[in-house]
Parts: structure tokens; sequence; C-alpha cells
């Protein structure tokens, strides 16, 4: 799947995309309807109850608090919060599923109608066919543009138990003779937000996902990891043929755990249908499976044709009725969005849209950055930003770590800056510290102060250096002198060898600049 | 509304309950007759008037978000028809069942 | 022992008070009780499982108290009171099995709230009672252990769902039983059976641990003689439930406080609509009549008011009931707990054949009836027109207790039928209910209590008094006053044979 075939198709076909996103309120202590703790992995069949276990006889009792961070959700997502919802039954049996049915919501639940809005940049803007009209998105000067996606319904459900396949590889599906289950995630509290069909390409996708994921993080509500898979993105695809407005027939594709496999999924998925489309075939409705090895969807097999979930209102529990008041008490407890947070480190510290859009799409970073520009003063923000997004990030990413889980903290940043800043070291200096740094965790001044890396302004001694080297080499001055300036590279990078790289590079410039000149 | 022999196989099929051939036609006759009863509700004109779920008007009932103690492995396979490695051992499934 | 005690002469109280006073023990009490089933239950088949060890346990328990110098004001309130279940209650060291095949060796690894609270209470627990299986059932002849009988004519139906609960206190064999009543499984037995039996408002009692029939329309309530054991049996069991969402909360009551009161000023009102009802026996009509004007000369106002709503109860209760039960019945699928086939190709066989299997035909029955109603184009029709018509039987009985404290109407039709009579015809059983399951839908509180045997059949009629939400105290002073009146003999025959 060339790039250039996916964009020869996108000249024909339009995408329609729809998500579904199930997230685990990680952030719950216990269970959504039973006092059972939440938690990952563990010994199978170690964190259940009757309740959660579907004994015969046993009741759910709804978890005030994940009903509070579903409402939280809502409010984050610009999602009217219902004033009346309650929970329905799902009806359908599956072993992973103690009770063959699962308490979910259907016609009432608790948010609707919501936003969030999308940006996007770089090589990804291509797969957008009409940016320019700026008809359905917001084109920025940069290049980069910004697309609204509806939020069609935030409700709150039950996760299920997992299954082991024995018998097959690796634990799959196919080819196994029989399955262990484990039901310590079942009753695990789960919103599952549906987006409209308003996402029109791969890249919008994956952003949708990343940036619904920060928000998520922002709330606190869950720590959405895809590989534990405490957030799950489904995706509903169809092509129409561009400037129609009448929708195709979807396909629903499935178990896409990474931000990447959305993105391949959805390309292929593209391919697949417009390739059927064009040879007039017609798509079939049914839901595919992502294998990332392979690197394709293929549909899978089902018994039962037709589901009929036999929806009902869980009579188990009573209806629900959300005071403004109990609302507004919610929406005091909103942090402050990612959206917000960039144009604050535009307007407060003077940022550039691509530093505070990178530094405010990880809540470690921007918090980092924070602590360091707190102690930096404003003036420092773009050094530390600088710093922040070329060393720091390179350096993370090396070590596949956090900037948490890194020895460097935002003190040092902001000291290796103001050694830089007040002529101590150099910049090409201060990468050389900023390594050791990471390394060791010592401070930038003990390292500077250690390996005697401090930086030669005097004048005097620059001056004598210079001066040699002028008159080492005549020629060379002959020919800067007969205006071949580039020159100025040899005779600056001959005197940082000469005094070690320790020269300061400004009072190289200025002295070299003016004995070459007389 | 009558039931067809095919719609109470397709109702047997939704509650999962593998019914013999004289079952169907039993059943078949025995629905019918009690729906032939129980369809005199729908004479009653309730366009206007709201469902009830509940007879007792209560919202909002929740618990807090406080652990409490469940069950021991032993006793939450106590009654498990077949188990291993203390999960409950089932046998393959055949496709079918991808929701959350 | 020194002297056989004879359980059938002593209620509640006086069990309690004897023991406090070393009369004899609990487990001298329990020990009778035990005996009793023995001799008794080979006729009766109340019981699916006796469980002498936890009695004893129980007994031991109060005897402590008792031996640690605890006097009638310590003790709980129902020390030593032999006590036993419907087998759909949990109870850890019991199998709790609905009288199905699917759950014929399911043990319970927790306890059922409301049978936690009467065992807190001091009660002392013999057994679990028969019942029809999942408490589909209007006869307890739909039980996969066989029937019981009633000890009235043990060739005749106890009633049901809760027949073994009936039985099992009208023989003596416990003083104070519990069973479920989704549309009449409690009252229905109790009147066919001769005893006090009530239904508490909806969300009274805890239903956790109970297995659910129909979620919005179960609850737990007690059997007894008296009406006083049974105020003491939900001064026990009332009362908020962290574990069921649908349990309220209200301020402590004492049922038994103002049982004695009389019915001077109350206002009572017969059904007059619902008593004209085809298939109701003269006799039973008679009886009802004869009642109202009872209440009439103690005092009471009595008067007559119409539900014309309640006619489409029964339609409703068999959309709804079936409905919820399909949805809870869904969970008996052999993976967890419960029969499983041995030889299953994949789950989809396991599921199919375990449960047609494991499942009695009135399960079968009412499970598919209840998935039926809730499927895809069904959901308007069926289930949708059961909860508005809810809604109009809840306005009927508003209207009714504006004007009036306590309703009355027969509890059911008839006295209790033979034993096969019913079972080929499901639709004549469902008719059994008529007057009990437009309690459940509006969730009121219901009691029936013996008011005499009737002319013609010679077995015992139950008159139904019907109080609004939370009324217990109201119906239960009404039916004290009745019983005080009455001094309706709860002996059976099978209990006097027993002494003869
Ligand atoms: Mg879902
Ligand atoms: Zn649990």
């Amino acid at each position: 799947m060339s790039k250039d075939r996916l964009l020869e198709v996108l000249e024909r076909w339009e995408p329609v995309i729809g998500l579904e996103i199930h997230t685990e309120l990680t952030s719950t202590r216990t269970k959504m309807f039973c006092g059972c703790e939440v938690a990952f992995g563990g010994e199978p069949n170690t964190r259940v109850c009757p309740v959660c276990l579907g004994m015969p006889g046993a009741l759910p009792v709804p978890n005030q608090y994940a009903i509070e961070q579903t409402v939280l959700a809502g409010l984050a997502t610009e999602c009217t919060i219902a004033p009346h919802s309650l929970f329905h039954r799902k009806q359908y049996f599956y072993p992973d599923m103690p009770k063959d049915y699962q308490i979910s919501q259907y016609d009432q639940p608790f948010c609707e109608d919501g936003q969030i809005l999308v940006e996007v940049d770089g090589g990804g803007v291509a797969q957008r066919l009409d940016v320019a009209d700026g008809t359905g998105v917001t084109p920025a000067e940069d290049g980069s543009y910004t697309a609204r996606i509806g939020i069609t319904r935030i409700h709150l459900e039950e996760d299920t138990g997992k299954m082991v396949h024995v018998g097959g590889s690796e634990g799959r599906l196919a080819g196994a003779t029989k399955s262990l289950v484990d039901f310590n995630r079942a009753g695990t509290p789960l919103i599952e937000l549906v987006s409209e069909p308003d996402i029109r390409t791969p890249e919008e996708a994956r952003r949708f996902a990343q940036k619904l994921r920060l928000i998520w993080l922002s709330l606190g509500i869950s720590d959405c990891s895809m590989e534990e898979g405490s957030m799950r993105v489904d995706g509903n695809i169809s092509l129409r043929k561009r400037g129609t407005v009448e929708f195709g027939v979807k396909a629903e594709v499935k178990n896409m755990n990474s931000f990447k496999s959305l993105h391949d999924a959805l390309v292929y998925e593209i391919l697949r249908q417009a390739e059927l489309l064009d040879s007039g075939g017609t798509v079939v409705q049914e839901t595919r499976h992502w294998d990332v090895g392979a690197k394709r969807t293929s549909a899978l097999r089902s018994k039962e044709a037709a589901h009929d979930y036999r929806y009902f209102p869980e009579p188990d529990m009573t209806p629900f009725e959300f005071s403004e008041e109990f609302i507004d008490g919610i929406r005091q407890r909103l942090p402050e969005l990612p959206d917000a947070k960039k144009i604050r480190f535009m307007a407060t510290w003077g940022l550039p849209v691509h530093d505070a859009t990178v530094l405010t799409s990880d809540l470690e970073m921007a918090e980092f950055f924070e602590a360091a520009v707190t102690i930096g003063g404003a003036e420092r923000a773009k050094p530390i930003a600088n710093l922040m997004l070329n060393d720091l990030a390179a350096h993370l990413n090396a070590a596949g770590i956090s900037v948490t889980a890194s020895k460097v903290v935002p003190a040092m940043v902001d000291e290796l800056v103001a050694l830089v800043e007040e002529g101590t070291i150099s910049g090409k200096q201060a990468k050389d510290v900023f390594t050791e740094m990471a390394e060791t965790g010592d401070a930038p001044g003990a390292i500077v102060e250690i390996r005697g890396l401090k930086q030669v302004s005097d004048t005097g001694a620059i001056e004598a250096v210079v001066d040699r080297i002028i008159a080492e080499n005549p020629d060379k001055v002959e020919g800067y002198r007969s205006g071949r300036t580039g020159l100025m590279g040899f005779f600056v990078g001959q005197v940082m060898r000469e005094m070690g790289g320790q020269a300061n590079p400004a009072v190289v410039n200025e002295v070299l600049g003016r004995r070459l000149s007389s | 509304m009558a039931l067809s022999e095919s719609e109470v196989r397709h109702v047997a099929m939704l509650a999962r309950l593998a019914l013999s051939e004289t079952q169907v036609e039993t059943l078949r006759v025995e629905l019918n007759s009690i729906l032939g009863h129980i369809d005199t509700i729908q004479q009653l004109d309730l366009a206007d008037v709201p469902p009830t779920a509940h007879a007792i008007p209560v919202v909002n009932e929740t618990r807090p978000d406080v652990p409490r103690p469940g069950l021991s492995r032993e006793a939450a396979l106590l009654n498990a028809p077949e188990k291993e490695a203390g999960a409950f051992l089932i046998p393959q499934m055949t496709g079918g069942g991808d929701e959350s | 022992m020194s002297t056989p005690i004879d359980l059938s002469t002593l209620d509640a109280p006086r069990i309690r008070a004897a023991i406090a006073a070393g009369e004899f023990t609990a487990r001298e009490a329990a020990q009778a009780g035990l005996e009793r089933i023995e001799a008794l239950d080979g006729a009766v088949h109340a019981f699916n499982q006796v469980t002498p060890d936890l009695a004893f346990a129980a007994a031991d328990r109060i005897d402590a108290l008792v031996a640690g110098g605890a006097g009638a004001d310590e003790l709980p309130p129902l020390a030593g009171v032999p006590v036993a279940f419907k087998d759909n209650m949990n109870l850890i060291g019991t199998n709790t099995t609905c009288s199905s095949r699917i759950l014929e060796n399911y043990q319970s690894v927790y306890d059922c709230t409301a049978v936690a609270r009467m065992l807190d209470a001091g009660a002392v627990p013999l057994g679990k009672l028969n019942m029809d299986e999942f408490a589909f059932g209007s006869s307890t002849e739909n039980s996969a252990f066989g029937p019981t009988h009633n000890p009235w004519d043990t060739d005749r139906v106890p009633g049901g769902s809760s027949g073994g609960s009936a039985a099992a206190v009208s023989a003596g064999m416990a003083a104070i039983t519990l069973g479920s009543d989704t549309g009449g499984s409690i009252r229905q037995p109790g009147a066919l059976c001769g005893v006090v039996a009530m239904k508490p408002t909806y969300g009274r009692v805890s239903r956790y641990g109970c297995v659910a029939f129909a979620s919005s329309l179960d609850q737990i309530g007690p059997f007894s003689k008296t009406v006083e054991e049974t105020a003491l049996a939900l001064n026990a069991i009332c009362g908020k439930d962290s574990m069921d969402a649908t349990s309220v909360t209200r301020p402590a009551e004492d049922f038994t406080e103002g049982l004695n009161d009389g019915v001077k000023g109350m206002r009572i009102a017969i059904v007059r609509d619902m008593l004209e009802m085809e298939g109701v026996a003269p006799e039973v009509k008679a009886s009802t009549l004869a009642m109202a004007e009872k209440y009439a000369a103690m005092g009471a106002e009595v008067g007559e008011v119409d539900l014309p709503s309640a006619q489409y109860g029964l339609s409703a209760y068999y959309i709804i009931g079936p409905a919820e039960a399909s949805s809870n019945l869904a969970r008996f699928d052999g993976i967890r707990y419960g029969h499983r086939v041995k030889d299953a190709e994949d789950v989809i066989d396991l599921y199919m054949r375990s449960r047609a299997e494991g499942f009695g035909p009135e399960s079968i029955r009412r499970i598919m009836l209840g998935t039926y109603a809730l499927s895809a184009g069904y959901y308007d029709a069926y289930y949708g027109q059961a909860q508005k018509a809810r809604t109009i039987i809840i306005r009927d009985f508003e209207r009714a207790f504006a004007d009036y404290d306590v309703l009355l109407t027969p509890t059911t039709p008839t006295t209790a039928f033979k034993i096969g009579e019913k079972s080929a015809d499901p639709l004549s059983m469902y008719l059994s209910d008529i007057y009990t399951i437009p309690v459940n839908l509006a969730g009121i509180c219901g009691l029936s209590i013996p008011v005499g045997l009737g002319a013609d059949s010679g077995l015992p009629i139950g008159l139904q008094l019907m109080g609004t939400h939370f009324a217990e105290s109201t119906i239960l002073r009404a039916a004290r006053a009745l019983e005080a009146d009455l001094k309706f003999d709860t002996t059976p025959p099978v209990v006097r044979n027993l002494g003869a």
C-alpha cells in the first residue's frame, strides 16, 4: 500500500470514518457495580465477587465516582449532560461476560452531542484533499488545519473478563481447542465514546484518538494504556464518491492496538474498499479484524448472523436525575484542557504555535516546561522549549523513557540554559553537558566545573590566538580580504580548535572580524 | 400476533436453548395460547401514558467507590464445571461475540 | 430432653421466652424441629435440604448467650426460633437449587441479605424449601425434585411458587419461613396452606442473594402462623441494604408496635370489580364479603372501590415477568457454575444443550416468552405496552388509597386444587394469581391471612389485605384484628393425624 496509491484513491473516493473508543476508568478504586478493586493483570480470578462473577442472586450497585468521572469526560468534550439517564441491559451470550448481558446505556446515555478539535500538520495534511476549500476544515498559515469532530455520545458500561485461548498459536482464537476465562477485568468501569462520522482521513482518525487520549489523561480518568487494553479504538469506515453526500456501506474494524495500527488499518480498508468498488463490487457490512503482523484486515467469522441485543431498562437499578448543581459541581473539577493549555503557553510564555502544540501534547513535558520556566522566567521560555524539544526529546526517545523517569529535572534544564545565556559555555558545549547530565543526573554547573568547560571570553587571550592564526595563514587572509568572506568559517574553526572549543564564539567572531578587516 | 415455527426457532437461538422438534411444536402452540390472552393489553390506548419501570420512584442510588472484600479464588471456582490454572475452562469458541 | 417440645403449639415469642427462661434449650428446639421434619416431610416434601449442622451451630450460639447469663431482654428478637428459607436464597453451607436441575449441585458462596438478617436476629436455620423452579408457577409442581403437598390435603398443591415455605409453616416444621413473591408467590401459597403470608412493599427488603425472577417485581417476605411473628420477621429483614440499589432507605420501624390497636376508624374497602371477576369460587367470594362485614362490626369504615385497570395486570405481568426472567436466567450458561453437558463441540453448543437440559418446561416456556417479548420489533408492543399498563394500574391504586387505608380481595379465586389438575394448561395456572399480581406491579404491600375453611371445599381460604407503599403497619394491624376475632385453627390434618 504505497502512499501514492492512497492519494490516488482519495482523488476519487472520500472516506467517511467514525470511531468508537472504549476507555477503562482506571482511576476508580473499584469496579462499576461491585467493590472489587480495579487493577491490571494479577493471578486469574483473584479480584472477583458474586456480583462481577454473575453468581445467582447477586445485584449490581453503580459506582458513584465512575458516574462522576463519566460526566467529567462529557464536560471536557463539550457534551450535554442528560438530566435524565439510565442503564440498560444489552443481551448476548459470551463466556467472558458473566451475566450474559452487559449493563450499558442505550437511548438515554449520560453525555451526548459534544465535539473536539483535531489539528493535523505535517505529512498527514496531504490526505485531506479539501483543506484549501476551507469548507470542511479550518486551514492555518503554516499549512496545518483543524477539523471539528462531533461526538455523538459518551456512555458508561462494564468491561468483560478476559479469555486466553489454548491450543492455537500465541493465545489466539484461531486453532484454539479450549479457552481459559479470567474475570478479574470483568466489571471494570468502561466509557464508550462514539464519534460522529466526521472523520475524513486516517491521519485525522489517529489525531482524534491521540487528542482524546490527551484529554482523558488531563482529566486523570484513565491511564489510557493501549498496550494493556485500557483504551481500545474501533473504527467504522465507508467510502463515497468524492462530491456525493450519501454514505456507502461501512465495515467495522477492530483490534487496532496502537495509533499506528489505527492509521494503517484505515489506510488498508480504504484501499480494500476502493478496489472492491472500482471493480464494480460491493462492500459487505461486517466486522473486520486488524492483523498487525500481516498488515491486513479480515472478516470475523460469526455463527449468528444478526444481533438482537434486546435492550431494556436495567431493573436492578434506579434511574438517574442530574441536577444543575450536581453538574456544576463536576464542572468545578475540570482541569486545564490541552487546547487551553496550548493557548496559554503561547500567550504567557510567548512560544510559537509549534512549540506550544508539541509541549502540550504530553502532559509530563508540559508540566516539566512550566516548572523550568517558573524558575527561569519568561525570557528563558524559548531556549528552554528549544532544549526540551531537541536535546531532551531526543534523549527520552533514545532511552525509551518518559520525562518523569529521566534523571533530568526542570531546574537542571533552566541552569543549563542560563549557563549558555551568561556565556559561561557555548551552545556546543551545552550539548555535551546535557548528555552527561542526562546520564549522571549531575547539575550542569558541577559538570562545567569538574570538566573545566568554562568558555573563554577573555578578549586578550582570544586576540593572541587570532593573531597567531592570521600570521600562519597569509594566503587565506589574502583570499578573505579579496572578497572570499566564506573563509571566515575556516578562521573560526582554527581558533576554536586551538582553544579546545572553549572560546566564546561571539567574541571569536568579533575579534576575527576586526583583525581581518584591518 | 401469532408465532410461527421459524420464529420459535429464532427465539430459541436468541435464548440459547437447543429445542427438540417436539418442543418447538409444543411451545409454538403454548406460546400462541398465552400470547392470545396477553394480547388483550394491546387493545388499551396508552399512547399518552408514561411507562413505569419501577413502582417506587427512587433515583440516583449508587455506592461510594470503596473496595470491599470479594471471594477467594477457591470460592469463585467452587462451582466451576471445569477449571484449569485458576481459570474457568471452556471448550473452543467458534467466532462470533465481538463486543465490548 | 425432659419433655418433647411441640413446636406447633409454640410461636416465635414463646419459643424465645422459653429458651430465655431455661425451659428448654435452643438446641432442643432445633432438635424438635428436625424431628418434626423427619416425621412429616415424607408426606409434605416441603424441604429440598435439611441443615442440622447449621441449625445446631446457630442454636448453640443462643444457648451460649443464655449460659452467659443473657435474659429475655438481652437475647436477639428471634433467638432460637426454627426457620427455613425458600431454595432461591443463598446461604453458605447449603446448596441453592431454585428447585432446578441446572443448579442441582450449586453451592452458595455468599449469604442472601434477608437470610443473614434472620440469622443475625437469632433464628435457627433448619433447611431450604421446595419451590416451583426459579419461582415459575403457582403450585410447586414445577420443582425438579417433585411437588410439595398441601398439609391440609396431601393430594392437593400447597400453591406456589413458595409452596415449601407455606407448607413448612403450616405443618409446624418451622415457625417462620421466608419466601419470595413476584406475582403472588408468597400470598397465594399462604392462602392455600392457611397461614399468614406477606409481600412487603417493593424495596423494603433487600433482594440481594435471592435468585432473581423479575427484578422489578420480586420481593422477599415471611410466612408464619401468627400476624405477630410476621411483624417480628419483618423487623428482622426490612431495611436498606448497600448491596441492593433498589432497596429503599426508610426510618426504622417496629412492626409489632400498635399491632393490637384494632381497626376502629380505619378505612377499608372491598375491591368490588375484582371480586366480580370470572372464576371466583362462591365460597371464596362469600368469605371475603363476610370479612368486610366483620371489619364494619369492629368499627372500621367499610366501603367499596373499583380497580378497573387491574384486569390488565395478568397480561402485563406475563410480559414483564418473563421478559426480566429471560434476562436474569441468561447467566445459567454452564460456564461458571451449574449444569454443563459433557461433550460440547464448542461454546454455543455448550450453552444451548446445557440450558435445554438444565431448565424444566415452565422455565423454558417463560424464557421463550420473555425473549420474544423483548426481541427486535416486539419491544414496544409487549414490554413497552406492559410498562404503560403498569402505570395505569398504579394510578388506580393511588385513587383507591386516597380514600381507603386497606383494600380487600380474596387472595386466590379458589382453594387448593389437586396436584396435576392444572399442570396441562399453563394459562389456567396463571389465572390463580389474578388477585395478587396487581400488588407486585404497583409495588405496594399485601398480606394474606387465613379466614376459615371453605363451606364447600373444607380447605383454607385466604383474604388479601392490600396497603399503599410502606403501609405494612396498617395492614398488619388490620390482619391482627381479624386474627384475634376469628381465632382460626391453623393446625392442618397432616399434623393432627400425627398426634393421633
Ligand atoms: Mg460498548
Ligand atoms: Zn466484584
